[in-house]
């Protein structure tokens, strides 16, 4: 089910009513949830539920037993198994076709005629986000860093929550699950705050994203011709706020729906496109992921602690494999070794050439450093490598013959709207929509609202899938 | 914060302004409707999957959609009919999709428009990928997606701003049409003529052209001069071959299992009946086409009643003629023993 759609309307009310009636008690309640969780996941394709059952039964085991087990090789086992069934659910489903393909190219390089039956592996909606996070409970369970869930609903409704079960934020489990143990109620503020983030997210999806960006975004990755500069680089900064827009709504609706329950979700966006360099990127974009890959990958690694060589590596692997988690092509992994280049550059420039950053030179460090993801987006949109250095060459030989596919008013669109996203993340970097909300007049915010919910209204838009969602 | 405030003020206000802006369309003469979409088809298609035996089913692209008037054929021949014709569509994914995935062998008729029946078969190219993509969104779609159907139904009938259609019409009113319509200077070319709608369907895919086509001759101009600026550029050579030997394969395979097939040419007028008869020679692809087969054929052409047949945009019948067009057709293929009706 779609945030984007009107069965997820009627849902979501019908899940207020049940939740805010007096019907229930606490437990009863979080079962509520926890059935409304696999209805919303049921109704995409309902024998897929079956995946998020073993995934939650398999490390809820796996979690109980390093709870009560001292064995460093039983612990092993237990960690190995739940590693073993997640990343063996996600290395069929989402890698299974990839690696045949690759496969079959070595096969054929060598000179074998090998032409397998096509595998048709359906992906399931958001498998990398709950895979990721039900893991993070058994690793953080055999690191002994927290205590078991207290009871199976508890963890069950941890690994299937609905507002962030298919695109995030991907929570730890000492995060959520702790807030489950006792009754939650959205006071009057959350709730309204949760309703207007919902907004909010609808807004950034359904207006900014699909209206005013995909087309041209589209439009420019889905020609076959060699573009002019002009139309690769808007095309590109099209998509660049595309994905934001896409992605950041979709977290802002969650929150803002687990905050109208009473439960509170971390932020997994801070304005990204006015870090200043790619750390303060990845401390920005995608916060959930990143700190997942830092915590579960990066520093068991070695992260820093073996020596700089050691580091330049481990950040690496860390980024490519961050890459391919993204979707399962070399194009992914190319995306994630370029922001691995950038770590590593940005890492050495701070060694070698270290410079202040002032007010004055912030912004053109911000602007730099945006221009610079941008080049990554083409990697991460292109379906081609062909594509992708075609767009590379029409960006950076601004090649005047090529064909010119956009017409002015898209260009001034497109423009207009990420001139006014890069603006408005820069004056936000070290503030939030709360505070800004908080110094606003009622009417100001209530007029605000009405002409986010009235965009929504005439946009429509026809339920199109988060892009996320793939990943 | 206080934010229950806030919200009233945006429940208020937002409110009115769609309001506002519903009333503001109706003034300038937009009306509910259904859109025809992919939902409106994939339901139909769900049907031939149930009791089949007393249906009748076309396929095929906007022609026959617009031409058979579903109302009268039930009516007339007392079975019931499955509307899955294509707008702007080749028939042959879609007789691919009825041959191999049901067990239907009663009355399948084709429509069989030239320019797309014998365009290809290269499953990316817009008269296949067209019909495909509504054969994989039927066996695709999701429960949250019927759902989302049957909610919408009620929305798009009753509001004049909601739309929620397959076709990019100019005449649409969402926030993307309305900026799409915005030129400033032509850095990539002219623009597009504009394409209006011309619809009016059914819940059951009983398409009939609006009344104000028919009337207003200033409107079907429009549609017109969309025609020309579509089918008027360079477009690739047709694959005759291929498409007739694909079409003749699945043909001789519903035949076989003791389908009753029917090809049907529709009617078309002025600049189509140009094209369609200096690019595609009746001689050298219909006629071929029907001997290949071998089943009874219909070309509109051969009956004396059919010539003068009202078209206000060329392609499509209005829809008193379409009436028309239904029953004569039926009375005809009555007498011709074609519909296995006593």
């Amino acid at each position: 089910m779609l945030f984007n759609s009107l069965s997820f309307v009627v849902f979501l009310l019908i899940v207020l009513v049940l939740y805010y009636s007096k019907l229930f008690g606490w437990t009863n309640k979080k079962r509520m949830l926890l059935i409304a969780s696999y209805v919303f996941y049921g109704l995409w394709n309902p024998p897929l539920v079956i995946l998020l059952w073993i995934s939650t039964v398999v490390d809820w085991t796996a979690g109980n037993k390093l709870a009560v087990e001292n064995d460093i090789k039983k612990r092993k086992f237990w960690l190995l198994l739940s590693m073993f069934v997640n990343l063996g659910f996600l290395g069929f489903f989402k890698y299974g076709n990839f690696l045949m393909e690759n496969f079959v190219s070595v096969v054929n390089a060598l000179g074998l005629d090998y032409q397998p039956r096509p595998m048709d592996i359906i992906l399931p909606m958001g498998i990398s986000f709950y895979t990721f996070q039900t893991m993070s409970y058994t690793i953080d369970m055999y690191y002994k860093r927290m205590s078991p869930a207290r009871t199976f609903l508890d963890f069950a409704l941890y690994v299937t929550f609905f507002p962030q079960l298919v695109a995030g934020p991907i929570v730890r489990a000492q995060e959520l699950i702790t807030q489950f143990y006792e009754s939650k109620r959205a006071t009057t503020e959350q709730f309204f705050w949760g309703l207007f983030l919902l907004t909010t997210g609808l807004f950034q999806k359904v207006v900014l994203a699909d209206t005013l960006l995909a087309d041209v975004s589209d439009d420019v990755f889905g020609t076959a011709k060699v573009l002019h500069g002009v139309d690769a680089w808007v095309g590109t900064i099209a998509f660049s706020g595309q994905i934001f827009f896409d992605f950041a709504g979709y977290s802002t609706c969650a929150i803002g729906i687990a905050l109208m329950l009473g439960i509170i979700l971390p932020d997994n966006f801070k304005y990204p496109y006015a870090a200043l360099g790619f750390s303060d990127l990845w401390r920005r974009w995608h916060i959930s992921l990143s700190t997942w890959l830092r915590d579960y990958l990066y520093i068991p690694l070695g992260g820093n602690r073996n020596g700089l060589t050691r580091m330049y590596v481990a950040l690496m692997i860390t980024m490519l494999l961050g890459g391919l988690w993204h979707g399962a092509a070399w194009t992914f992994i190319v995306w994630g070794g370029l922001h691995g280049t950038y770590l590593i550059l940005e890492r050495l420039q701070k060694q070698y050439l270290p410079f202040k950053i002032t007010a004055y030179n912030g912004i053109f460090l911000a602007f730099i450093t945006f221009s610079c993801v941008n080049i990554t987006w083409v990697f991460f949109r292109a379906d081609t490598f062909k594509k992708s250095w075609d767009m590379i060459k029409s960006m950076f030989y601004a090649q005047t013959d090529g064909a010119k596919i956009l017409g002015n008013f898209d260009i001034i669109k497109v423009c207009t709207v990420i001139g006014i996203m890069f603006l408005c993340h820069w004056f936000m970097r070290n503030s939030s929509l709360k505070k800004l909300a908080h110094k606003a007049p009622p009417w100001v915010l209530g007029v605000a609202w009405a002409v986010l919910f009235f965009l929504i209204v005439i946009s429509q838009g026809s339920g199109e899938q988060f892009i996320y969602f793939q990943f | 914060m206080q934010l229950k405030q806030s919200f009233i003020i945006a429940l208020i206000l937002g409110l009115g302004a769609v309001a506002s802006w519903e009333l503001y369309w109706r003034s300038q003469g937009v009306k509910p409707y259904l859109d025809d979409n992919k939902d409106l088809w994939a339901n139909q298609r769900a049907r031939l999957d149930d009791d089949n035996s007393k249906m009748t089913v076309f396929i095929g692209s906007s022609r026959i959609l617009y031409d058979i008037q579903l109302d009268i054929w039930e009516e007339l021949t007392d079975t019931e009919p499955i509307m899955l014709a294509v707008q702007g569509a080749s028939p042959i994914p879609i007789f691919k999709d009825i041959v191999d995935n049901t067990n239907f062998k009663g009355t399948l008729m084709v429509g069989i428009t030239p320019p797309l029946m014998f365009s290809t078969v290269y499953p990316e190219a817009f008269p296949m990928f067209r019909a495909q993509s509504k054969v994989a969104y039927y066996e695709d779609r999701t429960y949250a997606q019927r759902l989302n159907h049957k909610l919408s139904v009620p929305l798009q009938t009753n509001l004049a701003f909601i739309r929620d259609g397959d076709e990019e019409w100019d005449t649409d009113v969402d926030l993307k049409t309305l900026l799409r319509h915005i030129h400033i200077g032509e850095r990539a070319g002219p623009p597009p003529v504009p394409f209006n709608n011309f619809e009016e369907i059914a819940l059951n895919r009983h398409m009939k052209m609006p009344e104000y086509v028919t009337q207003d001759t200033a409107y079907a101009n429009t549609i017109k001069a969309a025609w020309v600026d579509m089918v008027g550029g360079d477009r690739p050579p047709p694959d005759k071959e291929a498409t007739t030997t694909t079409f003749v394969e699945l043909a001789k395979k519903f035949t076989a299992r003791g389908g009753n097939l029917i090809l049907l040419r529709c009617p078309s007028s002025g600049f189509f009946k140009e094209i369609e008869g200096k690019g595609f020679p009746r001689a050298e692809y219909w006629d071929q086409l029907v001997e290949k087969v071998g089943v009874k054929a219909y070309h509109y052409d051969d009956y004396p009643q059919f010539r003068n047949l009202f078209l206000p945009e060329w392609s499509h019948l209005a829809t008193e003629d379409a009436q028309f067009f239904t029953r004569e057709l039926i009375a005809i293929m009555k007498e011709d023993n074609a519909l296995n009706i006593n």
